[in-house]
């Protein structure tokens, strides 16, 4: 049982708070109010119209979101020149502090995941702590909620697999549950509910994140060191990319991150937020004020709330404990999406949870700066749909006053600097301001690497970064009407409460499939080619303007197919562009990760071929199936898994109908549900697996005649 | 145990009233469930193979109405699951499911494919490190159950929480979109007559009245 912990008054003092928050957000809103004075004068010197008042309101919008962009990387990269101790590592000493008799549960929620992958990570973070010595102080749980049967045979034969390679039977702990209510918050409560007491802490992992022993250590130790800490969230460093997208999007994060995050510590310090993952959790307050509620109304805004972890974080906070971000603890690492399209699945169920922050963010009782995260997160999505509203106003705009003939400067500017400036050069310096405001933090991020040496060497020297920059900075600069489209659509179709149906990924050995992209990306490319085509039409010069927004949409099929290629991206890393520390000295961690996926890239794997292998495995294979069927008998001693297994009939006749079914007529003449209650039956499983081996072919579907001939062909 | 099987058919080509195409069914199903269990080492495999179907033979004379694979998979059960009794010293009477899953468990913690592939079938005594690899090998997918039960703390979302229930209303959506398209007509009429010009003009008299 976790000690029952004593609140004790927060570590930092309100005021200090207020006036960190107040210079930040006021400096951003300050360059806000001045630029967008400049705006306002350029709109009304053009003749002031309704339109212009939608232009000016969504500038000021857009333009505040990119200077609080702009205060974090400033504010970042002068706290990382002068230092502060306003961080969870430098607030009191922690190395010596020992977490001798602490348990710590590190767990991995999974759901539907390669679980080769997901189970060499575990492994890597495994032999990690094992080699700091204090492996005994954690637990290991992979709490799979996977509804493919195939891949939860494969779950269970591999986590077998590495408990034995391992010896840590005993350590490494594998839970499936039957239903998968609440997704992943309801995954997590789920352990809790049946394991939280035994922990103080636990970690909670995503399915490719890998950790440091000596990180996890530290985190333990923080906590132990700050008993009104609830939370405290690593910044994963993004690694193991091969295409190219995959290696932009590593080596921007590992460039702007820490001047980034740095910045984002600065106002929120001890109210920081939850990612979901790589973070070290107090488990009795998470469990006592966590616990999250149903939303009133309906989807897409009601019921579940999908982006827990936000929350979660206000939640703690809202409780009165604290929550920090360890910007400056290395070792926590975790993989993205390799291509565009990729991507763009993630976004979109990330955009459904961010949207639904929007009911959150009037709850009652939440601390100001937990509703300044939510909001932020919320207008990481709307910004999108505004930034369309904005161009397409503009062009209207335009539009109107080519045909009604009106000159384009009406009155001089109101600023006597300005008085001598043309429409065309007022709005250009506001581009060169916007233009500055967006690519300062690059730029800071640069020299903040330029002043530390053995940084900078970690990225191939500061002239293979600067190219780095330039290359990610075009490569955004294409990806951005993208995001905008995609996004705009996310929103809508969200509101609108209509799903969007993507259909799984089609991807050759090295990317994206052509054809996949041009399904996923003609809308894209018809809407650039209409969009300039138009703006052509309206005045050649403006088209100039607009090309860096309709190049991104015109070659998006290109775009994604080449920058989602491993080739592509291994040529870049040949050229010394876009490397990071974790690719030129690799971390023991990351090295025997790699070795081992590609071992089993090489072989392939164990697996059966064909449709319901899974299936086949747990009844041919006597191991498996003997491992399957005890997981499920222990699962039974659980009141409520045994409850849940009530629900879906095991034990019952109609199962071990089913089951004969089975085997006379093979797994496709039964449903996904059908099947699914016959392998949650270990009476069932065991009885299939005697009368599989049992019985003569003839009495056995052609299905499993064919199964066995290839089980037994195989070298297991 | 030395297999005494007949491995020459007699004057009609059967061996124990079966065909020799029967009795090669039953050998491969009975050498595939072997295989399954990774005996890899093949005089090995061959000889628990043979041992099995020489009971089965014995057998066949006295079930005629069953196929040889029939016969020899029984058999080739029973023996397992008699040796796994032995082995773990637990009765297989009522517990037989139960006695074959914890067994092979035990074989595949106890790494028989690796280093007690001779042990396997063979009558004790055993080594006594293979006997308590197989009698002490534990299996537990997670710790003991520490039950409670986390408890959501209702939000307090305020007038919102009756907003969301707007779009309950009948026909709210249908209404909602007729009044987005009467503002869109509204806008495009207030673009197309000076409306922005109007509203100025409002405002410059309103201000001028202040003063």
């Amino acid at each position: 049982m976790a000690d029952q912990p004593t609140i004790t008054p927060l570590a930092i003092p309100r005021l200090r708070r207020g006036w960190r928050l107040f210079l930040f957000f006021t400096s951003a809103v300050v360059l806000t109010g001045l630029v967008s004075l400049l705006f306002a004068d350029l709109l009304w010197r053009t003749g002031w119209s309704t339109s212009r008042t939608v232009l000016l309101v969504l500038f000021v919008i857009l333009f505040l979101l990119t200077a609080i962009g702009c205060m974090h990387g400033v504010y970042g990269f002068f706290i990382r020149i002068f230092g502060t101790r306003r961080r969870i590592t430098g607030l009191k000493p922690f190395k010596e502090q020992s977490i001798a008799g602490v348990s710590t549960a590190i767990i991995f929620p999974i759901y539907n995941e390669d679980s080769v992958r997901v189970l060499e990570g575990l492994r890597a973070t495994y032999e990690s702590l094992e080699r700091t010595g204090q492996i005994e102080q954690f637990d290991f749980f992979i709490l799979s909620d996977s509804t493919n049967p195939d891949r939860w045979v494969e779950e269970e034969a591999r986590w077998c697999e590495l408990v034995r390679d391992l010896d840590a039977l005993g350590k490494i702990y594998y839970r499936r549950r039957l239903f998968n209510e609440e997704r992943k918050s309801g995954n997590v409560r789920d352990f809790l509910n049946t394991w939280g007491k035994r922990y103080r802490y636990f970690v909670c992992c995503d399915a490719d994140s890998v950790m440091r022993g000596e990180t996890l250590v530290d985190l333990v130790k923080l906590m132990e060191t700050h008993p009104t800490t609830g939370l405290i969230q690593t910044v994963p460093a993004l690694v193991n990319a091969e295409s190219l997208f995959g290696r932009i999007q590593q080596f921007a994060n590992r460039l702007y991150a820490p001047v980034f995050i740095s910045g984002l510590n600065y106002w929120a310090l001890d109210f920081g937020n939850y990612w979901g993952h790589n973070a070290i959790i107090r488990t009795e307050p998470f469990m006592q004020f966590c616990d999250l509620p149903q939303l009133p109304g309906r989807k897409p805004f009601g019921g579940q709330i999908l982006s827990h972890d936000f929350v979660e974080a206000a939640l703690m906070l809202q409780a009165n404990w604290e929550v920090w971000m360890a910007y400056d603890l290395e070792g926590s690492y975790e993989e993205a999406p390799q291509a565009l399209i990729e991507n763009a699945q993630r976004e979109r169920r990330w955009c459904q949870g961010n949207l639904q922050h929007g009911l959150v963010l009037f709850a009652k009782g939440l601390r100001g700066v937990s509703r300044v995260h939510l909001i932020l997160g919320i207008f990481g999505y709307v910004a999108s749909p505004l930034w369309l509203a904005f161009l397409v106003t503009f062009d209207w705009i335009y539009c109107m006053q080519k045909f009604t003939g009106l000159s384009d400067i009406t009155v001089e500017s109101f600023n006597p600097y300005l008085h001598d400036l043309s429409g065309t050069q007022h709005a250009f310096l506001i581009f060169v301001i916007c233009m500055i405001v967006i690519m300062l933090p690059k730029f800071l991020s640069l020299l903040d690497l330029a002043r530390d040496w053995p940084r900078r060497a970690q990225f191939g020297g500061l002239l293979n970064a600067t190219g780095g920059v330039i290359g990610e900075t075009i490569f955004s600069t294409l990806h951005a009407p993208l995001l905008m489209l995609w996004h705009t659509r996310f929103v809508l179709t969200n509101i609108a409460g209509i799903s969007v149906g993507w259909t799984t990924q089609k991807r050759t050995a090295d990317g994206t499939d052509w054809l996949y992209a041009i399904q996923r990306h003609w809308g894209h490319t018809l809407i650039g080619v209409a969009w300039g085509g138009f703006t052509w039409w309206l005045d050649p010069g403006l088209f100039w303007w607009f090309t860096p927004v309709l190049a991104g949409m015109v070659f998006s099929i290109p775009l994604s197919v080449l920058t989602s290629r491993r080739p592509l991206g291994a040529r870049a890393k040949m050229l010394g562009l876009f490397l990071t520390p974790e690719e030129t000295r690799p971390p023991m961690e990351l090295v025997s990760l790699r070795s081992r996926m590609k071992i089993h890239e090489l072989t392939g794997g164990d697996c059966l071929k064909g449709s319901h292998h899974g299936l086949a495995k747990a009844v041919l294979d006597p191991y498996v199936n003997a491992i399957h069927v005890s997981l499920l008998r222990e699962k039974e001693l659980n009141p409520v898994y045994a409850e849940h297994f009530k629900r879906i009939g095991a034990g019952s006749e109609g199962v071990r109908e089913l089951g004969e079914k089975l085997l006379a007529v093979g797994p496709e003449k039964l449903n996904h549900t059908e099947r699914m209650a016959v392998m949650a039956d270990q009476g069932v499983m065991v009885w299939l697996h005697q009368q599989a081996w049992l019985r003569p072919e003839e009495k056995l579907a052609p299905w499993w005649k064919a199964m066995i001939r290839e089980f037994s062909h195989r070298d297991n | 145990m030395e297999p005494a099987l007949k491995i020459l058919p007699d004057v009609s080509g059967e061996i124990a009233g079966r065909s020799l195409e029967e009795w090669n069914a039953a050998y491969v199903k009975v050498e595939n469930y072997f295989h399954a269990l990774r005996i890899r080492n093949k005089p090995l495999l061959g000889q628990l193979v043979l041992r099995v179907l020489e009971r089965a033979q014995r057998r066949a004379p006295r079930e005629t109405g069953r196929t040889a694979t029939e016969i020899a998979a029984e058999e080739m059960d029973r023996i397992v699951t008699d040796w796994f009794s032995e082995v773990l010293q637990t009765s297989p009477v009522g517990s037989e499911h139960t006695l074959s899953t914890r067994g092979r468990l035990a074989l595949l913690l106890a790494d028989m494919p690796g280093k007690w592939q001779d042990q396997f079938l063979r009558p004790g005594p055993w080594p006594a490190e293979f006997v308590e690899a197989m009698r002490e090998s534990f299996f537990r997918a997670g710790p003991d159950f520490q039950l409670s039960k986390m408890a959501p703390r209702p939000l307090d979302l305020g007038p919102i929480t009756t907003l969301t229930n707007f779009g309950r209303l009948p026909y709210v959506r249908i209404v909602l979109i007729w009044l987005f398209f009467g503002l869109v007509l509204f806008v495009i009429f207030r673009q197309t007559h000076g409306g922005f010009e109007q509203l100025m003009n409002r405002l410059s008299l309103l201000i001028d009245w202040f003063k």
